[in-house]
């Protein structure tokens, strides 16, 4: 185990919408997954920054050349934009952790989670991106580091909804492979989707953005009953106006449990019978979308008419994935953390 | 934590470095990698001899509908539950210590070495070394002739959709620019084997088998995508055997073809094609039809994507068994949608791969196995 006044551990989740990074100095931040630069000299003369991140940059996002450079939990190819975007989202986090190199702080060892799905390439292109900010980087699955976090390592299922990506992943005291883990783009963002198409239906005049429903969806989202009516303010025609969009919210929200339950299903029955029982009684809820009020108990309701089971909701969702990536950067040993760095 | 939690903690860091190791020096990167025990690998051994010899005796008896006695992977119906709530949940104290170094397990004896090495997965190659592009794709049309694939009650047949899509993605791939070929133009009786040599013979750089699913439970729906890989799922095993039925293969050849067909370069680039393909369907076809599902990318142990040479998938692009997707599927507007969906989906593979060299013009030749075998 390593001394953490010498080196700095740090556990970072990137996410499409937020990542978050959990450090051995007892920093803990959440940023959202945005990007920008200045669009021109006015621009930068207003911000006074050659680049913005994070509540930043998407409050000042008329003056940007605003990125999201996640997509999917993973870093889009094909615009060096985008790559040189998840640089500065790196950097910024790293900075707020206090574990930006070569400015004061101790050696860094970072973990870094990416989706279940991800494929070599992925990979190695946030191995690239994060390997020189730090002084050495392991690349994990993101359930696996969730798992690893709760001690969940055994006959359990993750569920890891975040905005881009829902994984799902059974742990058999083994690193899953790819029978174990599925990942299905029915998540946070295409909430939002479903959630703004309603909105447009019941309201074709009202006037609003993706930015505005998320919103909305943070604040307000559930499934099942609501005891009060969701208001939102939009303009129609230029003037605010009050929209309610509770039946909206909710079928928005509901929309994703069939994927939900056809993939919990899917899985479970991948898994030896002699274990089927343990797992289903304890599959555990992750990620920024199990925040929706009531998805835990739905789907927990959901499992009992196809045999019975039991759903927690991680109490910290946000970091859930960042702090399982510190606890796997404390517990790997420095003989460990040497072989990653002499390869 | 128990001994028992520690230990397994302990192994997975040790596997986890060892991957980023694999990672770094440009393995494969996968999970699992490590040799796994004995008792392990001779179950390996007869699973990869069993799985391919039980597909084969099942096309002897399978009829066309799902397997009796399969239950549905996606609907067991049990007692209800209790009273619902979920529980949180509440990470373990930090601070407890990491269990400390375990005795290094015992490596293999070495007298097992001859029994295995026929066995042993061979290392995987890493890509980057070949200059990898598309430009001649082979597309499969599933079924046809008197292989109707499944059908609807109204009479709409699965291979009429798929050559009909197929010839569809033909075209959108040839504005495109790429050399595109397919094992069947009409309603032609083709076996998988020929499905899969003609490719082989073509020397195809990636071969699409195109497909509409039928799942148990008419409310189920949605895009699925397979590359070749095992599965323990009964209801993909069964739909592997009902796919594979035509297959052309002796017994004595299967396991021949078997060796060696889960490693290398083809598997990972098939993974990545089926995932670029899925991820296409899935974005396209929700603009259209927001209830389109996705259903992931899958590993199933379809014949067809054994005996091509090149990187292969088989896509299951719509559920003929769900009435609102057949009804879709009806009108071409929304077969087209599939079509240009799924061709971008080969187009930004093709894309991330990069260009290939310039080859010379190909010599005319026959396009199907139905064109050169037509009297």
């Amino acid at each position: 185990m390593s001394d953490d006044q010498r080196v700095l551990h740090v556990g970072i989740d990137l996410g499409t919408s937020r990542s978050s990074i959990a450090a051995s100095n007892k920093e803990r931040h959440v940023v959202q997954s945005y990007v920008g630069w200045p669009a021109d000299m006015v621009a930068r003369k207003v911000l006074k920054k050659t680049v913005l991140v994070g509540d930043e940059a998407l409050e000042n996002r008329p003056m940007l050349d605003l990125h999201r450079p996640l997509e999917e939990g993973l870093i889009k190819t094909g615009s060096t934009r985008d790559e040189e975007a998840v640089g500065e989202l790196l950097l910024h986090l790293l900075r707020l952790a206090g574990a930006e190199k070569g400015n004061g702080s101790p050696p860094v060892r970072a973990v870094v989670g990416v989706p279940a799905k991800a494929l070599r390439v992925n990979k190695q292109s946030l191995r690239d991106a994060v390997a020189p900010l730090v002084d050495s980087v392991m690349i994990v699955s993101e359930p696996f580091a969730v798992a690893y976090g709760l001690d969940a390592l055994l006959h359990a299922m993750i569920i890891d909804v975040g905005a881009g990506t829902a994984d799902y992943c059974v742990m058999r005291g083994r690193i899953p492979t790819e029978e174990d883990q599925r990942t299905l783009t029915t998540a946070g963002d295409w909430v939002d989707e479903q959630l703004a198409g309603l909105i447009q239906e019941a309201y074709p005049e009202a006037d609003f953005t993706i930015h505005m429903v998320r919103e909305w969806k943070e604040r307000y989202s559930f499934v099942g009953e609501s005891k009060d009516r969701i208001k939102v303010s939009a303009p129609v025609d230029g003037r605010p106006t009050e929209l309610d969009i509770t039946d909206q919210m909710r079928a928005a929200c509901e929309a994703l449990l069939p994927p939900m339950i056809e993939t919990m299903v899917d899985l479970l029955s991948r898994v030896d019978p002699d274990y089927q029982d343990r797992v289903r009684n304890n599959v555990i809820l992750s990620g920024g979308t199990a925040l929706i009020k009531g998805l835990g108990a739905r789907l927990q309701s959901e499992l009992g008419e196809i045999g019975g089971g039991r759903v927690k909701v991680v109490k910290d969702p946000i970091f859930v994935g960042a702090d399982g990536g510190l606890s796997i950067a404390r517990d790997a040993s420095d003989e460990e953390w040497e072989k990653l760095v002499r390869s | 934590m128990t001994f028992q939690e520690r230990r397994i903690k302990r192994r997975l860091l040790r596997e986890l470095v060892d991957e980023n190791v694999d990672l770094i020096s440009g393995g494969s990167g996968r999970p699992g990698r490590r040799r796994p025990g004995r008792l392990a690998r001779v179950a390996r051994m007869a699973l990869l001899v069993a799985t391919p010899l039980a597909l084969v005796a099942s096309t002897l008896v399978i009829s066309g509908a799902v397997l009796p006695g399969f239950s549905s992977a996606h609907g067991r119906v049990g007692e209800l539950g209790t009273e619902p709530s979920a529980d949180v949940l509440e990470r373990p104290a930090q601070g407890a210590k990491a269990p400390g170094p375990e005795p290094a397990t015992a490596d293999t004896a070495p007298d097992e070495a001859d029994l295995l090495a026929a066995f042993t997965t061979p290392e995987p190659i890493d890509a980057s070394v070949f200059p990898l592009g598309v430009r001649r794709i082979v597309l499969d049309p599933g079924h046809g002739g008197e292989n109707l694939g499944t059908k609807t009650p109204r009479g709409l047949e699965e291979k009429f959709l798929t050559l009909d899509i197929t010839h569809r993605v033909e075209q959108a791939l040839v504005e495109r620019g790429f050399e595109v070929l397919l094992t069947r133009q009409g309603d032609d009786s083709v076996t998988l084997q020929e499905r899969a040599q003609l490719a082989n013979d073509e020397r195809a750089d990636i071969f699409v088998s195109v497909h509409v699913n039928w799942l148990v439970g008419s409310r189920e729906s949605g895009i699925e995508t397979y590359y070749l890989g095992p599965t323990d799922d009964p209801f993909l095993t069964s739909l592997a055997a009902r796919e594979n039925r035509e297959s052309g293969h002796t017994l004595a050849e299967l396991r021949e073809i078997l060796d060696g067909i889960y490693a290398g370069v083809r598997h990972d680039k098939s993974q990545e094609l089926a995932a670029s393909i899925q991820r296409s369907m899935v974005r396209s076809l929700r603009k259209v039809n927001r209830a389109v599902r996705d259903r992931g990318v899958k590993t199933a142990p379809f014949l067809v994507l054994v005996d091509t040479k090149m990187p292969a998938v088989l896509a299951e692009v719509a559920a003929l068994s769900n009435e609102a997707e057949a009804e879709m599927l009806e009108k071409p507007l929304y077969r087209d949608y599939i079509a240009d969906s799924l061709a971008a989906g080969i187009l930004a593979y093709a894309e991330a791969l990069g260009q290939p060299p310039e080859l010379p013009a190909p010599e005319p030749r026959a396009t199907s196995i139905a064109a050169v075998e037509a009297p």
